[in-house]
């Protein structure tokens, strides 16, 4: 087992470096130049020129990328070009707020996600299955932004009971913290519960059909051992699959959801960044997030032995 | 005093769930506005960049030797008395009583030296004064003297500008700074100071009342005046979608949202508890930019024929809807700005007239080639804009050919000066601050000399004598002839074509008042919260 996570750890430090390399040449091959946004509007090409050298963006690209990879080998992401702030300190700033959207979200989703599918199985083809399969069409189909706008619209706006954006942290208590968390969870969540259930209701149904299930129904197991003890558990493995492929997949997600509830997450950061030709920021949030996507698909792999023992062996 | 379990209880619950203690003595409430102002201040430095946020941000922390009233005319700020030798040619200005930085140390006559010639190799107006100075310094802790080689008329009209970058003044260490490398001082003398714990860059920026501030005796008037501050604390809230801010704004969780869609206005105007105003009288002026290094617009024939082609109001409506916030104007001054006029504007007056307009393309000896227009699609009037044009093009037999990219990508190609098949371009849209319009010294836009001047290009030495006129002129009459002589010159060979100016009102719940108007700045100061 220990062999088996230093090789995926290792091979975490290799995606990363990939993706370090295709996004320095995705950005610096890309039209338009930081140098042109901060000499203004009124600004002469030498002027632009002039700014240009002093970011060091007139250097050969390679001497820009071994400069910039050798910075990220010892920890420095650099500065903003346009803030001075350091990047590191940026992203640390940034990850409460998008941590707790992300956690809520997938709270959110997979509780009602799971349950829904599981029961949506008990009663396939009933009033319940097909509410919630709509629902989860629904998810699938409406843009995340609609959904926030309507729920501004209906909680913030019309019925005042949440705010319409901004994050508030954990430190100023709970309720400011989940009461501007509830609604973008809810609008980024609708489309993870929707594909979770779906999963779930597939592997539960599935498992419904094996012999053992008619053994423990047979023995006098009831109803909801039949399904949370015996079902669920075997199905668990998909399941884990798209919870683990869910949190991944948040970390795109949350840009929109960010951007329309005003959450100052890393989604913020990244689009601002993007928007301003922002490199350094661009480059060391990109290389940060692939790193967490590899850890996140790893310890989906290792839970996979938690669900079933059978993987172990 | 006896503690119960209840309130223990109750306490916990509060600090847990956020909620305030029940039956506790209330602190006076700080009076703090929140507001959404026009973008992200990515910049603390507004010397080291154009963009307006970061003149917002200097006008809060920073304060200026001289600076405009609401009639545009300039008023001395930190200085209290002034005087010009009798041959023209030496400024003497003396900083008035009362004036220090934030971290209370005074403010000299050194600091204000620095703090000019920083400013001066990065603003137009600037750059003027110092190719005719003798010798600018500081002749005791308190008199700056400014000698020049000739005299300049728009010395104080410089220093008093609020076109980007403003003439701010900042500690000498900060001050010594280059010019194109940002500052990392957060100090001024102005009348807020930064609140930097609170801030939380890209997100947040947080001011709070600099208590000791020594505001002018006379009453506030756009950036002169006494800037009375009569808020504790502003925030500027960086919200960037305009669906949200608007709904922020409705819900009473922001107090003032300056830049608000102008499809959203009409909703926002129903809201009785939301009023508009214009905070920027002069708007903005939209221009088209034709390269005039290459053919067709080589030619001069070929530019006329645009001002012939082009309906400003249609380009107009097709952004901005209501004719409230919009008006036609042909004055390359800019629409109602001290030098707007109507000199040798008669002759296309007619427009749009297609007809004309190809028959003066057949007369350049257009023969087909390829016509790019650069469609900066992330900005709806250079978007729309740049539709219209090409279609209008491509209706009279212009072969015009739409490019289309983001900003960024545009203010990257327009320097090219490679004909088209290099990667050139032929006609790019874009748009200024209308009062910025009225000054062609300031307005690099407004000069025409040639490839040391801005995209397009344009030459004209008649022009540019004038120019310089306009430069030496003593006083803004002058300076009102000369630019009627200007654009008579300039509406013969044509170095761009206007496209019209418009305004956008700013949108803040009703117990807010007291903002003050600026072409360029939104001011704090005299603004009350109820």
């Amino acid at each position: 087992m220990g062999a088996y996570i230093g090789r995926r750890l290792l091979a975490t430090l290799v995606v990363m470096a990939i993706v370090g390399l295709i996004v320095f040449l995705l950005l610096h091959l890309a039209p338009g130049s930081p140098a042109a946004i901060i000499a203004g509007d009124n600004a002469t090409p030498a002027q632009i020129a002039l700014i240009n050298r002093q970011l060091g963006l007139d250097r050969p690209l390679p001497v820009q990328f071994g400069l910039w990879a050798w910075d990220v080998l010892r920890g420095r992401f650099g500065t903003s070009i346009f803030s001075g702030v350091p990047v590191m300190e940026l992203v640390l700033q940034r990850i409460p707020a998008t941590v707790s959207l992300s956690l809520v979200t997938i709270v959110f989703a997979a509780t009602v996600a799971v349950t829904g599918g599981v029961l949506a199985a008990w009663r396939v083809g009933g009033v319940l299955d097909r509410t919630l399969m709509a629902i989860a069409a629904l998810g699938f189909s409406v843009p995340v932004f609609v959904v926030g706008y309507l729920l501004i619209y209906l909680f913030a706006i019309r019925l005042r009971w949440l705010p319409v954006q901004g994050y508030v942290p954990i430190s100023a208590g709970l309720w400011p913290w989940l009461s501007h968390l509830l609604l973008p969870a809810l609008a980024l969540g609708l489309a993870y519960l929707a594909l979770i259930s779906r999963i779930t209701r597939a592997a539960v149904l599935e498992v419904l059909a094996e012999d053992y299930i008619r053994t423990a129904r047979a023995k006098g197991a009831t109803s909801m051992s039949q399904l949370f003890h015996h079902a669920l558990r075997n199905a668990g493995v998909p399941i884990a699959t798209v919870i683990g492929i869910g949190i991944a997949l948040l970390i795109s997600g949350v840009v929109l959801t960010e951007t329309v509830f005003n959450i100052p997450g890393i989604g913020r950061l990244t689009v601002d960044a993007i928007t301003n030709r922002d490199y350094p920021i661009i480059q060391g949030v990109m290389v940060i997030f692939s790193g967490a996507y590899v850890v996140i698909n790893l310890m989906v792999d290792l839970s996979y032995t938690l669900i079933d023992p059978r993987i172990r062996r | 005093m006896q503690t119960s379990r209840r309130t223990v209880l109750r306490t916990a619950l509060g600090g847990v769930l956020g909620l305030p203690a029940i039956g506790s003595a209330r602190a006076a409430t700080p009076t703090v506005l929140r507001a959404v102002m026009q973008g992200d201040l990515r910049s603390f430095d507004p010397i080291w960049t154009t963009a307006n946020i970061s003149a917002y941000y200097g006008a809060m922390v920073y304060d200026t030797l001289f600076a405009i009233d609401d009639t545009y005319k300039p008023q001395p700020q930190m200085v209290g008395k002034w005087g010009l030798s009798d041959d023209k040619k030496t400024y003497t200005f003396q900083l008035r009583d009362g004036l220090a930085w934030q971290d209370n140390t005074p403010v000299t006559a050194a600091d204000c030296v620095a703090s000019i010639r920083r400013w001066a190799v990065r603003n137009a107006g600037g750059q003027a004064i110092m190719a005719r100075a003798q010798d600018l310094s500081a002749k005791d802790d308190k008199t700056i003297v400014l000698t020049l080689k000739e005299p300049f008329g728009l010395v104080i009209t410089a220093l008093s500008t609020c076109t980007t970058p403003i003439c701010f003044m900042m500690p000498k260490k900060d001050a010594e700074t280059d010019p194109f490398q940002q500052v990392s001082g957060r100090i001024g003398s102005g009348p807020f100071t930064f609140n930097q714990t609170l801030t939380q860059p890209g997100s947040r920026y947080v001011f709070d009342k600099w208590d000791k501030y020594a505001p002018r005796s006379e009453p506030a008037s756009s950036l002169a005046g006494g800037k009375v501050v009569k808020l504790d604390q502003v925030m500027w809230e960086n919200i960037t979608d305009q669906q949200t801010a608007s709904a922020a704004l409705s819900a009473g969780e922001i107090d003032f949202y300056e830049l608000p869609p102008l499809d959203l206005v009409p909703q926002l105007a129903s809201n009785p508890n939301i009023k508009l105003k214009i905070m920027n009288p002069t708007g903005n002026v939209g221009e088209l930019r034709m390269n005039t290094l290459h053919p067709p617009f080589d030619n001069v024939k070929a530019r006329q024929a645009m001002l012939y082609l082009l309906d400003q109001k249609a380009i107009l409506n097709a952004t901005f809807g209501d004719p409230k916030y919009y008006h036609p104007s042909p004055s390359i001054f800019g629409y109602e700005t001290p030098m707007s006029n109507d000199a040798n504007t008669g002759w296309f007056t007619e427009a749009p007239n297609p007809a004309k307009a190809k028959q003066l393309f057949a007369e350049a000896g257009y023969k087909g080639e390829k016509v790019i227009v650069l469609q900066a699609t992330d900005f709806a009037f250079m978007n729309n804009s740049a539709q219209l044009v090409a279609g209008w093009l491509q209706g009279i037999g212009v072969n015009a050919e739409l490019a289309a990219m983001n900003w960024g990508e545009v203010i990257t190609r327009r320097a090219s000066m490679k004909p088209d098949d290099q990667g050139g371009w032929d006609i790019f849209i874009t748009y200024g601050g209308g009062f910025d319009f009225s000054d062609p010294i300031m307005l690099i836009a407004l000069a025409a000399n040639g490839t040391k001047g801005w995209f397009g290009w344009p030459e004209n030495a008649d022009y540019e004598k004038l120019r310089t006129q306009w430069a030496e002129a003593g006083t803004v009459a002058e300076q009102q002839v000369i630019a009627k002589k200007m654009q008579a010159v300039a509406w013969d060979f044509v170095p761009m074509a206007m496209l019209g100016s418009w305004t956008q009102p700013a949108a803040m719940r009703t117990n807010v008042d007291g903002f003050l108007t600026n072409p360029d700045v939104v001011p704090f100061w005299n603004v009350t919260k109820t």
